[in-house]
């Protein structure tokens, strides 16, 4: 059962892993190490750098990658939905506290709502900060295998943070199944998510309390199918990460270069 | 055919021939947290190279008993002996070498994302290298004819496929038995074939001994070496499958129904006025029965 049954706006982790699965492009030849490495380098710049233009520059980047390791774009983009709705409700209110150029005014009893120049950009500056996060971490998911993330968690974490980490990731997909099995239960009879929390706000209420109840229980099973098979609180990486090649630390190095000019010539650059 | 004292703990457990015992389950009770008798009293054995199969209804049991085969549940009071050997010294953490359990949802075990990596599982767990444990993945899905799925995502294959993956994932760590609970529920009849075909070849071939829980006793008349009836969690009586399922009153007591094919012959008889002087237990038998003409009777 695929978890896209919930909505299109949903990340679907099936489809994640399928293309991570199936991947042949350069990305998934690309070592995991290089791509941690990236994601890590892709934050810090983006945590010093509010140069909306050297924002727009490297989101075009990593949308380019998606484009060449043949990753399927137009669901990437539906699923910006969360990460958009988060950052608007944290900066839809900050937009009209900002200073500038006014650009829209709304006169209300005793004072006027304003938006300017520099709200808009802020809002820009943080959704692009978003969407490159968001994107390269689906980039860096959907072009490598479940088996090299493992052993990359495993290699990173100390344990058992490391088994945390990857149970918990394997959890997820338990609770998305839960949760597309019941609604599909609720669509079979005419209801729908929006719908049913409208009408039937306490059955709905129940029906989604149940969803983790029972993907707790299943996690129950899933784990005493695990000790069956003599788990012990040690998931085994099956394979080893594969190392850097010269050309992905030529890569890293400039990328961290990148990094270190940003701070230096941005004149938006702040501190850590 | 050995009808069991549940009265008395350790007196049912009769004496057999300790070279072909493999598992001793010896438990005078199994309590769950919340009070409940899970099973009580209950002498279960699993010899070298056959299929025995665990009959009763929902409740009895049957469930309780495959986990303690597999250390995943250890009798409040009572024994587990392996090769002779009470787990008391041997590694409780070992069973699950011994004995492989594939579970009524296959959803359940399957938890990787991949069918390689979670046929991998196991292997990796009794500590092959990547290589080795690869190679031992790919023999078992060829073994039940699921090597075209290797590189599949679990939640999309069909109940029959994940059934096939799931023994394969038990297969590769090659125990010397398998436990596997209701193995054909759920299933359609062309992939409950399958299933059972691939039990016997598990025995013929694998000389894996192979414990199968269910209700499905036309399932358990066609396959079994031997036949143990479980009621209200202990074993109520335990013989071939002709000794079983032929004594009606037992079957009644048990809370279960005939075989398909038992139940027709004895209807057939008691209609006809014919003596079930010889016993079909499969639908092959008694065709050839019917074929040759039944003894005392014209044709």
């Amino acid at each position: 059962m695929s978890s896209s049954m919930i909505s299109d706006h949903i990340p679907d982790i099936d489809l994640i892993t399928s293309c991570a699965e199936r991947q042949d492009s350069v990305f998934s030849r690309v070592s995991p190490w290089t791509k941690g490495i990236l994601l890590v380098l892709i934050v810090l710049l983006i945590t010093i750098c509010s140069d909306i233009r050297v924002l727009a520059v490297l989101y075009t980047l990593i949308l380019a990658a998606c484009f060449l390791a043949a990753l399927p774009v137009k669901k990437i983009v539906a699923w910006y939905t969360m990460p958009v709705i988060f950052v608007i409700s944290l900066v839809g209110i900050m937009a009209w506290t900002q200073p500038g150029v006014t650009v829209l005014s709304i006169p209300m009893p005793g004072f006027a709502l304003t938006l300017t120049d520099q709200g808009i950009l802020l809002v820009g500056i943080l959704l692009l900060k978003a969407l490159i996060v968001v994107t390269y971490s689906l980039f860096f998911l959907m072009t490598t295998k479940y088996a090299q993330f493992s052993a990359l968690i495993s290699r990173i974490f100390p344990s058992p943070l490391d088994q945390i980490f990857l149970l918990a990731y394997r959890f997820l997909f338990l609770t998305m199944a839960m949760a597309a099995a019941m609604l599909k239960a609720v669509r079979s009879r005419g209801g729908g998510v929006i719908r049913s929390i409208r009408m039937q706000g306490h059955l709905f209420g129940e029906v989604f309390g149940l969803v983790f109840i029972r993907s707790f229980e299943q996690a129950e099973r899933v784990e005493k199918a695990m000790t069956s098979r003599g788990y012990n609180g040690t998931y085994t990486a099956s394979t080893t990460i594969r190392k850097p090649r010269p050309a992905e630390y030529a890569v890293m190095g400039i990328a961290a270069l990148a990094v270190v000019a940003t701070f230096v010539i941005t004149p938006h650059a702040g501190g850590w | 055919m050995q009808k069991t004292d549940q009265a008395s703990p350790h007196a049912h457990c009769a004496p057999v021939d300790p070279d072909r015992e493999l598992i001793h389950v010896d438990c005078a009770s199994h309590t769950y947290p919340d009070g409940s008798v899970g099973i009580h009293n209950m002498c279960f054995r699993v010899l070298k190279n056959e299929i025995v199969a665990i009959c009763g209804p929902n409740g009895s049991g049957k469930s309780t008993l495959i986990e303690h085969l597999n250390g995943l549940l250890i009798p409040s009071e009572g024994e587990i002996w392996i090769r002779g050997k009470s787990i008391a010294r041997v590694e409780r953490g070992d069973l699950w070498k011994e004995v492989g359990v594939v579970f009524q949802r296959s959803e359940d075990q399957l938890f990787a994302p991949t069918v390689l990596d979670d046929v991998m599982f196991g292997p990796l767990n009794l500590g092959l290298p990547p290589d080795a444990a690869r190679q031992a993945a790919m023999e078992a899905l060829e073994s039940v004819g699921a090597a075209d799925l290797i590189h599949k995502l679990p939640n999309y294959l069909s109940g029959g496929q994940k059934r096939l993956v799931s023994i394969a994932g038990i297969l590769a760590m090659k125990p010397p038995v398998i436990a596997m609970d209701e193995p054909t529920s759920d299933l359609d009849p062309v992939h409950c074939a399958m299933i059972e075909a691939l039990i016997v070849a598990l025995k013929e071939r694998f000389g894996i001994s192979v414990v199968i829980a269910t209700h499905d006793l036309d399932l358990a008349a066609r396959i079994a070496d031997r036949v143990c009836l479980v009621k209200n969690g202990a074993v109520y009586a335990e013989g071939t499958p002709r000794e079983v399922f032929y004594n009606t009153t037992l079957i009644e007591e048990a809370g279960l129904i005939l075989p398909g094919t038992v139940m027709t012959w004895l209807d057939y008889c008691r209609d006809t006025g014919t003596e079930p002087v010889e016993q079909p237990i499969t639908r092959q038998e008694l065709v050839s029965l019917l074929r040759r003409g039944i003894p005392g009777q014209g044709r």
